[in-house]
């Protein structure tokens, strides 16, 4: 009895839309089927089942899952919160500036749509990854000049520098840039961004933004 | 009534947690019979596996509590407290700062748009906002379905506060959000049915079907749901609409709890003011409005679930707070949300009752206060491990 209700929702779907089988005898008149005489359709949005089973293939299942933190992409108002601590003016209008982007990127950083009832996507998906770099790389300089005077950045009224005079990274300008102590890995890649770049500007620019991209793949 | 949900919640993921189950390597916990503490599966191990990081928990505490990174001084404290539990200490004295501070009122109201489907303008963040309010001031998450007035409160975003406002949609008494304007305008539809699924989902946490009995005698049609066939309407007892359809699937497994909610639903008109009339139509040419005999025969009584009549809102506002799946509910969707997992019901995030059994007691004996059962949440065994 149970066997009906395991069918995979989606082909239940199909069955409450009027698509099942062409070629079955007519719907008898009434039934809860969509038609051209009525308007029963029901919302299709019940999840793929083969989609949850490939999620599940990596998450592990329910009990293990829940129980460990996901990887939710940024929410978009928390973007702009994080950019403007971090010294990114959101107001700016130059064409390529941080602020401006991250204004008009309201739709590939997958902010929600409530007039269509639709909640924020919360999946990084290449495209949100695509303008958060763009973001990142243009907000980096601004942050680099910024951290000293930062109130987020500062410690007893002593502010942190990404960089120190001899161009290399800082662990308090790291910590303050990603929101965690940095490591070693973190201050070795750092360094390795601004050496290897064709110019010192350009590599302290890559790295900031390589590790706010890093950093924040997930919220 | 969390036995059912929960069943029909298993058969909805049936085929895929049994096959994910054995991808990953054993379909559900094993007895551990060893009789020693060895994790009785590779998924127990990597539980195990896990390490308390109180800087990386206060970095995601910080996004989701005051919508920001963590400061330097913040980090730094952290960081230099010494051993695990001198760090544990500071960081719940970090947490219960969040909690406290101005910026934790917006983090709580956008949670509750992005919950409840709807807000961004003054009149559309109306339920959002008394949801927030609640949160904020640790009032009791039984407010949300039951308040009597104070349902509409205006926000000063800068300060972070609340103040107490009625909505002003015909109504001598509210029933908490369930007789929001602005919920009953985002989810007009035929036969307010759209109105019973936000209502569903939101608080309850499942969709339909969510009523089974999984006794019917074999032979028998489908039909799982725990009421008669006959207590909602089809052609043959006076209805429009034939509820009774069998042909393609049997509506009325989802329908027999569908009908008996929506006609409370259903006075509100499609800008969310309550009228003494039926405002919803029903699906058929011509979109006639719809009559109480569309969704029950005779004088067949609303209610929020099979033997739990609600006549009114008010009743059906007080029938679900009592319900254990619905404050099961509210704790699964704020370990969902500290935790960074997508939503229950759109994609299937759930949350096994073990997993999150302290905090629902906590919260049920705590009188259903929502900021207390947040910050258990965040300072949980589970969010400091990574």
């Amino acid at each position: 009895m149970r066997t009906y209700l395991c069918l995979p929702p989606a082909l239940l779907m199909l069955a409450c839309t009027g698509e099942l089988a062409t070629g079955e005898p007519p719907l008898p008149t009434g039934n809860a089927s969509a038609g051209t005489e009525n308007t029963f359709d029901h919302p299709d949005s019940n999840i793929d089942v083969w989609e949850l089973l490939d999620r599940m293939k990596a998450e592990g299942p329910p009990r293990y899952a829940a129980r460990m933190h996901g990887c939710a992409k940024l929410k978009y108002d928390t973007l702009g919160r994080l950019l403007a601590s971090r010294g990114v003016d959101l107001a700016a209008t130059g064409a390529l500036s941080a602020g401006k982007l991250y204004r008009d990127g309201d739709q590939a950083l997958g902010a929600p749509n409530f007039g269509a009832r639709q909640r924020e996507s919360r999946e990084l998906t290449t495209a949100t990854a695509s303008k958060m770099f763009d973001i990142f790389v243009q907000a980096a300089p601004e942050i680099i000049a910024a951290m000293p005077s930062l109130p987020a950045c500062q410690v007893a009224g002593q502010g942190a520098t990404m960089f120190n005079a001899d161009n290399q990274c800082t662990p308090d300008g790291i910590a303050c840039l990603l929101g965690v102590p940095a490591t070693p890995s973190h201050l070795e890649l750092c360094n390795l961004a601004v050496t290897r770049a064709s110019d010192v500007e350009k590599g302290k620019r890559i790295a900031v933004a390589s590790l706010l991209a890093a950093a924040n793949t997930c919220e | 009534m969390i036995g059912k949900e929960r069943t029909m919640r298993s058969v909805r993921v049936f085929l895929a947690l049994g096959l994910a189950g054995a991808a990953c390597g054993g379909s559900s916990a094993t007895p551990d019979d060893t009789g020693d503490d060895v994790p009785a599966d590779e998924w127990d191990r990597r539980l195990t596996e896990r390490v308390v990081d109180y800087n990386a928990a206060l970095r995601t505490a910080a996004l989701r509590l005051t919508g920001d990174l963590p400061t330097l001084a913040e980090i730094k404290a952290v960081a230099d407290a010494g051993d695990a539990a001198a760090q544990k200490v500071v960081y719940e004295s970090l947490l219960r700062s969040y909690l406290e501070g101005p910026r934790f009122a917006g983090q709580m109201l956008r949670f509750w748009r992005d919950t409840m489907r709807l807000g961004e303008s003054a009149t559309m963040d109306t339920a959002p906002r008394f949801a927030a309010q609640l949160a904020v001031e640790n009032r009791s998450y039984a407010e949300l379905l039951t308040a009597t007035t104070g349902t509409c409160p205006t926000y000063d975003a800068a300060a972070g506060t609340f103040t107490a406002g009625n909505c002003d949609n015909g109504l001598a008494s509210a029933a908490g959000v369930l007789s929001n304007p602005a919920v009953m305008a985002q989810f007009s539809s035929n036969m307010a049915f759209r109105r019973v699924r936000w209502v569903q989902e939101t608080f309850a946490c499942t969709a339909f079907p969510t009523e089974l009995t999984g006794a019917q005698p074999e032979g028998a049609p489908a039909f799982l749901s725990p009421w008669p066939m006959d207590s909602i309407a089809g052609t043959a007892n006076g209805g429009t609409v034939d509820f009774h359809d069998q042909s393609a699937v049997i509506c009325a497994n989802c329908h027999t709890t569908m009908n008996h909610l929506a006609p409370l639903f259903a006075y509100f008109d499609d800008a969310g003011q309550l009228q003494s009339t039926i405002q919803v139509k029903t699906p058929l040419p011509g979109n006639p409005l719809a009559l109480r005999s569309d969704w029950l025969p005779g004088a067949e009584p609303t209610a929020w679930r099979f033997g739990r009549q609600t006549p009114d809102l008010a009743s059906l506002g007080v029938a679900m707070a009592a319900d254990p799946a619905i404050a099961e509910c509210a704790v699964a969707r704020l370990w969902n949300w500290a935790l960074g997992r997508g939503d229950i019901v759109d994609t299937l995030a759930t949350v096994p009752t073990e997993v999150i059994t302290a905090q629902v007691a906590a919260f049920t004996a705590n009188g259903m206060k929502l900021k207390d059962a947040i910050f258990a949440v965040y300072a949980s065994d589970d969010f400091v491990r990574f």
